[in-house]
């Protein structure tokens, strides 16, 4: 009798043995070798479309899915979405490291305002992504310029925003009627003298500022900088920090962290400010737009009902009544068979107005279209965490005066290097002027390279 | 009488024979050693390798680098941030052999006490922290070091009236407070080493030295030091080289700051690489690293005597 495993006549044990393994190797191999084959880069003009999508947020998912249909209606592409999601700076690194492999890039990807300017070192973003700038022609005098020059280099436009962050005063209605405090308080030179003695009398903050998360330090002081008419950068990318709006914006926040006007905290989104917001230590802040969604209703979700937003003080100085902060932008990757197919998509989901609506609903970020703020339908919506407060009446009241913002390869130098220096000149260590002066020494001296 | 065979073989096969000789009795060991070898040539020979060259260029991450020379090392040479990070890797790793490793054989000791109740909870306590998720630890020490509303300064208002210490905004005090989350995270992996140490140290010889007249003092310097020196000196070259490459603690609880006054020198370089897409200084500041801390490992070894007869 003949065991069923033996080896047939022939062949030996060895030999089956090697076979085994010859074969048990090919299968392991195969769908590397397969990864490792050239892939097709003939366009798509219409049909099905496997696109490969990255994104950091679940929001996004949800959103781009729903406007499928909308993208397969006015074009002849059939879509089948498959997500990736990763870590905001994650995405940008391994978006980089496919592109060097040669393979396995996504054909649309999400990219974080703080990341994209790591797209801006080198010829990385020209490189790898679409200039949607023609894409976005017909609609281009709607767009609200502020959202279009983060994404944008040497003229080419290559990401679309999804929000118009504006900057606004998220206050505690109750505690404002308990104490009298006025909800307009016209300068913020005024905001800091009521905050201080508010802060030496009730031992409460009108606002906080994050001190330990440089990016978080640095974001907090761009949005006071950019409502008093200043930025970071110009749009050539360079270094405006020794300007005085900045010197204004420094020395109004300093001043108010020292008399308690402002509260201090880790980072404006962990415990920290949760402690804060919880104990009725910090009666406000001024955040962008997406802060309601992100800061507030997660971290204190007890006090529904309770908060209310209104426009920002202005600088006795000059300035606006609004900034902006943070944002992300959606690109489609270049020479991909599915380019064609990816840029139709983001075009539609964030170009048309009723799509622009639905992501405000959706997800709470506003419009990027300046015709959209006038939306009869977002007009008449009533939060009811913001005690049915229709906060596109605020909105609409200061988009016009949102600010540009622009970016540079050197962004992530100037958080490290810029939060310190703000750092010191809230515990007054140095004046604001000087602050500013050290933080473009040390920051020209890193960024040379 | 001896007998002498000899036999002659056609020069072909004696050939064949001594191939097959050399193969099975030179090749054979090579042979089967040689995965590791091949293994580490391409993971960490390449890599190493390929990171010297990568410092010798300039690249963003796409495309061909840029070859620049010694560039790199000159710019480090010259950058503040660099100097500073190195200073900060040299306080962790202070803390580290200094403090950390010094309380760990302490806690060993207390834990190898005759008669110690509950001696396996005790254990299982101190090594938690070494278990437990980065980004646990980090969460937790936010909530303790904050400032503001931190645990650890209402405590001590309430206790003793202090005020608020700022334990992560300070440059100075921050690095303190990331060594003792350094401290507490360690120190019950480092106890384990101790723990198997002290408990191979032969009992005679604490009988004969109490006999001498030692009391518990002498003999942890006279018996337990001395008879634990291989283990000390394992742990002490280990945790040097962990600390040397920390990077957890000052990025998960501080992102470096305040300003730089915790940026490790890990961290300088994923900052380079990862955030400002500047990868040959990355890979120079790696170089840099793997160089102090071979040749400083290499001292402590000799200085202490790894791997020697005693």
């Amino acid at each position: 009798m003949i065991p069923l495993s033996s080896p047939p006549p022939g062949m030996s044990r060895r030999s089956v043995l090697r076979l085994l393994a010859l074969s048990g190797g090919t299968a392991l191999v195969a769908p590397a070798l397969a990864g490792c084959a050239p892939a097709s880069t003939t366009p798509i003009r219409s049909g099905a479309v496997d696109l490969s999508f990255w994104t950091h947020d679940d929001g996004y998912i949800a959103f781009f899915r729903k406007a499928v249909p909308l993208a397969e209606k006015n074009s002849s592409f059939r879509y089948r979405l498959h997500i990736t999601k990763a870590g905001a700076s994650d995405i940008v690194t391994k978006l980089i490291a496919q592109a060097v492999a040669g393979t396995g890039t996504p054909d649309v990807v999400g990219l974080e305002i703080g990341n994209f300017a790591r797209m801006l070192r080198g010829d990385i973003a020209p490189e790898l992504l679409s200039d949607l700038t023609k894409a976005v022609a017909p609609v281009a005098d709607d767009l609200i310029t502020a959202r279009l020059t983060p994404f944008s280099k040497d003229g080419k436009l290559y990401a679309l925003d999804s929000d118009t962050p504006l900057t606004v005063l998220y206050y505690r209605s109750d505690e404002y009627d308990r104490l009298g405090l006025p909800t307009d308080f016209g300068t913020w030179e005024e905001f800091g003298r009521v905050g201080a003695d508010l802060a030496t009398r009730e031992g409460v903050a009108l606002g906080a500022v994050a001190t330990s998360d440089p990016g978080g330090t640095v974001q907090n002081f761009q949005i006071h900088l950019l409502q008093r008419g200043g930025d970071l950068f110009d749009a050539d990318g360079k270094d405006t920090l020794q300007t005085p709006e900045a010197e204004d914006a420094l020395a109004f926040l300093a001043t108010s962290v020292q008399s308690g006007a402002l509260a201090t905290v880790a980072d404006m989104y962990g415990p920290s400010i949760q402690s804060g917001l919880k104990s009725g230590k910090i009666l406000g802040v001024n955040m962008p737009s997406w802060y309601a969604s992100y800061g507030i209703k997660p971290n204190v979700p007890e006090q529904k009902g309770k908060w209310r937003i209104t426009p920002l003080p202005r600088f006795a100085q000059g300035g606006g009544r609004t900034a902006v902060g943070g944002g992300t932008g959606f690109a489609a990757l270049r020479n991909k068979p599915a380019t064609a197919a990816g840029m139709h998509l983001i075009t539609t989901a964030y170009l048309d107005p009723a799509q622009q609506v639905a992501r405000y609903k959706a997800m709470g970020y506003l419009p990027t279209r300046r015709s959209v703020f006038d939306s009869a339908e977002l007009a008449a919506l009533e939060d009811e965490y913001f005690g049915g407060q229709r906060l596109f009446e605020t909105y609409r009241e200061i988009v016009d005066d949102v600010p540009d913002v622009h970016q540079s390869a050197n962004s992530s130098i100037m958080n490290t290097v810029l939060a310190g220096h703000i750092l010191r000149a809230y515990k007054g260590q140095v004046s604001a002027a000087q602050a500013l002066a050290d933080a473009t020494a040390d920051f020209r001296g890193q960024a040379k390279r | 009488m001896s007998t002498h065979t000899e036999t002659t073989l056609v020069p072909g096969l004696r050939a064949r024979r001594a191939r097959s000789g050399r193969i099975r009795g030179g090749a054979a060991p090579y042979i089967f050693i040689a995965p590791f070898y091949v293994l580490y040539g391409l993971f960490m020979i390449v890599p190493v390798v390929a990171a010297i060259v990568l410092s010798l260029t300039e690249w963003v991450g796409l495309g061909a680098p840029d070859f620049i020379g010694i560039q790199n090392y000159v710019d480090l040479a010259h950058d503040t941030s660099f100097g500073g990070a190195l200073a900060n890797s040299a306080v962790y790793t202070a803390i580290a052999v200094l403090i950390v490793v010094p309380v760990s054989l302490l806690v060993a000791q207390a834990l190898n006490a005759r008669n110690l109740r509950l001696r396996d909870m005790f254990r299982v306590a101190y090594f938690v922290p070494m278990v437990l998720s980065p980004i646990v630890i980090a969460l937790i020490y936010s909530l303790i070091f904050d400032r503001d509303y931190g645990l650890l300064n209402s405590s001590l208002q309430a206790l003793f009236g202090l005020p608020h210490i700022d334990w992560l905004g300070d440059p100075t005090i921050a690095k303190g407070a990331i060594g003792f989350v350094l401290m507490w995270r360690t120190v019950g992996y480092l106890t384990i080493f101790f723990l198997a140490a002290l408990q191979n140290v032969p009992g005679e010889l604490y009988e004969a030295a109490a006999l001498d007249g030692a009391g518990p003092v002498r003999s942890f310097f006279t018996v337990t030091l001395p008879s634990i020196r291989p283990v000390t000196a394992f742990v002490i070259v280990t945790s040097f080289i962990s600390a040397a490459q920390l990077f957890d603690e000052p990025y998960l609880l501080t992102k470096g700051g305040p300003g730089e006054a915790t940026l490790s020198v890990a961290m300088f370089i994923y900052r380079a690489a990862f955030e400002r897409q500047q990868f040959g200084y990355a890979a120079a500041a790696g170089v840099v690293l793997f160089a102090i801390v071979f040749i400083i490992s290499q001292g402590l070894n000799r200085l202490l005597g790894i791997g020697r007869e005693s």
